[in-house]
């Protein structure tokens, strides 16, 4: 060690040894080298002194500031969030905590009873164990009311005070409830929108403790809390005249992807968080699976106008049940004959659909499928999301099924996005719950369909309105089209008669679409007005109609009554701009 | 050499002085913006709450409920809605009797545009 500290000296070094410690060096300048020595030590020392000062002073600014923030500690502050227009779901209340320090306490039985006096509901016993902890600090009450705060204030108990704290208030109560989800006690998103909040970068301030203030932006959904309560409100009603087990209904911009209402009943109230861990009340949109009956012909039929291996005067072969192995595939109102593409439509004709997929094949089946998003997880801003279950040996049989709607389960969110795909010029959009402008949703975009293709399901949606199995939602005014589904749920692995899963899809206005509407029962019964049919045409249609009827005022769709029929407003139309 | 002492030492008691001044007055401002800090979040908190309050009494819910309680109002129909463009064109004569409220009230100048006939 000695050795390598002498060899590199350099020769600033040797002058200052020689200087201070040299031999033959004069006494004098020896004094004077040492003194200097002192003094420029000295002066190093004032300076850093000196330097701090002015760093003390200059940071006293903002201990001064610092003050008043631990009365703020535990107040993890949230964004509020508002609807498309403005209103406001979900915003930060500030309510008082009360906490106490046990080291500090003097006598705890003394405290316990004064407490338990001036709030009955706190739990005795529960109380003393906390009080008696060796504990610095421990909750004893979270969200009280400023009375109380005021009463145990001056009650004056040493080692129990007050925190403010955020408290995140829904004044919607449940109408939004699927949608925004809620949070726990600290504040923290645990589900729906508040969840994707946390994700965004929320958890990460409140973890830094850095989000104390409300100076945050509010988030704006894509959602219309008018048309989210109107639908709501229908659904409720109308799950309590077909007692069904749920209803569930959905409105999505065709052009933007985005969600304008999303409701599924049983829903919960957010402001009273045990509901939500009930099974019942998921949303059944988004983390929901099912098969959605005929509905689904809309992405048969799509499928086979867009391969070009059928127009839509192209005839299939209806007469008989159609025969596979020992299944035999019938329809709902058999026709005994050759049907066209819009017949088949139209009469929902199960055979025609069948043989529709048979025509294109089951690898081109299933591509098409996956290329308009049916046969992966649809992920939205919402974490819960579902994956379609997507039977494992797809042969002809499943074609053949799923070519009606059955056997294939999907989330109606992401069935409503393939069909807004079918109808909005053929451009698959990935549903938003943000708000966004259709420019910005069309750059992402991908295009499934030819234009020609979505104008000729724009046809044959309007077509059913008129005089398919759709008329019970027909609007007028409105120019709606719409197509039913009704689905067998599947009970101890056999399709059941009497359970069934009905929907309902409407585009509005059919020639130039910018809503859709989806409605879903879930085991909704024959009532006496329907004359006993449980079919979506009989129940979710009339819904659908009723729901359009109140929305359409509200989302700016003009009524427009001299418009022709679909032959001549659509198909003549689109052959005149070609 | 002793004047230069002298007004050394002026200048550095001045000084002293001007910065104890200047010190104290931040001081102050510092408490003062503090204040208005508390004042400002109090308010801001206060302007939540009434939002709040606000967005509850404005929840769709209650808006029916007092609606269908004290209106006899009914939702609109969609034939109730038209056009700025089925507006009757102003008569490019003047009224004859030159009472301009008398020939409004008459039919022939006002009442509402049929609803079109159903298909």
């Amino acid at each position: 060690m000695a050795r390598t500290n002498k060899l590199p000296e350099s020769r600033w070094q040797r002058v200052l040894r020689s200087l201070l410690y040299g031999h033959n060096v004069n006494r004098d300048v020896k004094a004077r080298a040492r003194l200097g020595l002192a003094v420029v030590a000295f002066a190093g020392i004032y300076g850093v002194i000196a330097f701090r000062l002015v760093m003390f002073a200059m940071a006293s600014n903002g201990h001064g500031g610092a003050r008043t923030v631990p009365q703020d500690a535990v107040a993890t502050a949230r964004p509020d969030i508002i609807d498309r227009n403005g209103a406001t779901i979900a915003t930060d209340v500030k309510t008082p905590s009360l906490f106490g320090e046990p080291r500090k306490l003097i006598d705890i039985d003394d405290a316990e009873e004064q407490l338990t006096a001036e709030l009955p509901d706190l739990d005795a016993k529960e109380l003393h164990e906390r009080l008696a902890s060796k504990r610095g600090f421990v909750w004893l009450k979270r969200e009280i009311t400023p009375k109380q705060q005021q009463e145990i204030h001056r009650l004056g108990i040493p080692g129990i005070g007050f925190l403010t704290e955020n408290k995140r208030v829904y004044p919607n109560d449940a109408t939004v409830s699927q949608v925004i989800g809620l949070v726990n006690i600290d504040n923290q998103g645990i589900a729906g929108m508040e969840k994707w909040l946390d994700g965004q970068g929320l958890a990460a301030l409140h973890l830094a403790g850095l989000a104390t203030d409300r100076l945050q932006r509010p988030v704006q959904l894509s959602l219309d809390l008018r048309a989210q309560y109107a639908l709501r409100d229908e659904l409720i009603k109308a799950r309590e005249k077909f007692q069904a087990k749920a209803a569930a209904g959905l409105i999505l911009n065709v052009n933007s992807g985005e969600v304008i209402a999303l409701v599924s009943e049983p829903d919960y109230n957010p402001n009273n968080p045990r509901e939500a861990n009930d099974p019942m009340r998921i949303n059944r949109m988004t983390t929901g699976v099912f098969e959605m009956g005929s509905t689904f012909k809309c992405f048969t039929v799509a499928m086979a106008l867009d391969a070009g291996k059928a127009t839509l005067n192209s005839m299939f072969d209806a007469s008989h049940p159609l025969q596979y192995g020992k299944f035999a595939i019938h329809d709902h109102d058999p026709k005994g004959r050759a049907l066209s593409v819009s017949e088949i439509f139209t009469y929902s004709s199960n055979i025609g659909a069948a043989r529709m997929a048979l025509a294109v094949g089951v690898p081109a089946h299933q591509a098409f499928l996956r290329k308009m998003g049916q046969l992966d997880r649809l992920r939205t801003e919402l974490p819960e999301s579902a994956e379609p279950l997507v039977p494992k040996n797809w042969g002809e049989l499943n074609t053949v099924t799923i070519a009606f709607g059955h056997g294939l389960s999907v989330a109606p969110l992401q069935a409503a996005m393939g069909v807004a795909a079918a109808v909005n010029g053929g451009l698959l959009i990935k549903p938003t719950f943000l708000k966004r402008s259709a420019e910005e949703a069309q750059k992402e975009a991908v295009r499934v369909l030819k234009p020609q293709t979505s104008r000729d399901m724009r046809y044959l949606l309007r077509l059913n309105a008129e005089k398919g199995t759709a008329t019970h939602a027909n609007v007028e005014g409105y120019y709606v089209g719409g197509k039913t589904g009704t689905a067998e749920k599947v009970v101890n692995g056999r399709y059941s008669k009497h359970k069934l899963l009905t929907d309902f899809m409407a585009v509005l206005p059919a020639d130039k679409p910018q809503y859709l509407l989806l409605i879903m029962l879930d085991e909704p019964q024959p009532t006496p007005e329907t004359h006993g049919f449980a079919t979506a045409g009989w129940n979710a249609g009339p819904v659908a109609g009723k729901v359009i009827a109140r929305i359409a005022p509200l989302l700016d769709i003009e009524p427009r009554f001299d418009l022709p029929k679909a032959d001549q407003a659509i198909l003549a139309n689109a052959t005149e701009s070609r | 050499m002793r004047f230069l002492n002298m007004l050394v030492i002026c200048t550095l008691v001045l000084a002293a002085a001007a910065v104890y001044k200047i010190k104290f007055d931040s001081t102050l401002q510092g408490a003062r913006v503090g204040k208005l800090n508390n004042e400002l979040r109090g308010e801001r908190d206060a302007i939540a709450v009434l939002r709040a309050e606000w967005a509850k009494l404005d929840t769709p819910a209650r808006i029916q409920g007092l609606a269908g309680r004290h209106l006899a109002l009914q939702p609109v129909k969609p034939t109730q809605f038209d056009g700025l463009n089925h507006l009757p064109l102003r008569s490019p004569i003047g009224p004859a009797g030159g009472d301009p409220i008398a020939a409004l009230a008459a039919p022939a100048a006002t009442g509402s545009v049929a609803a079109p006939a159903k298909r």
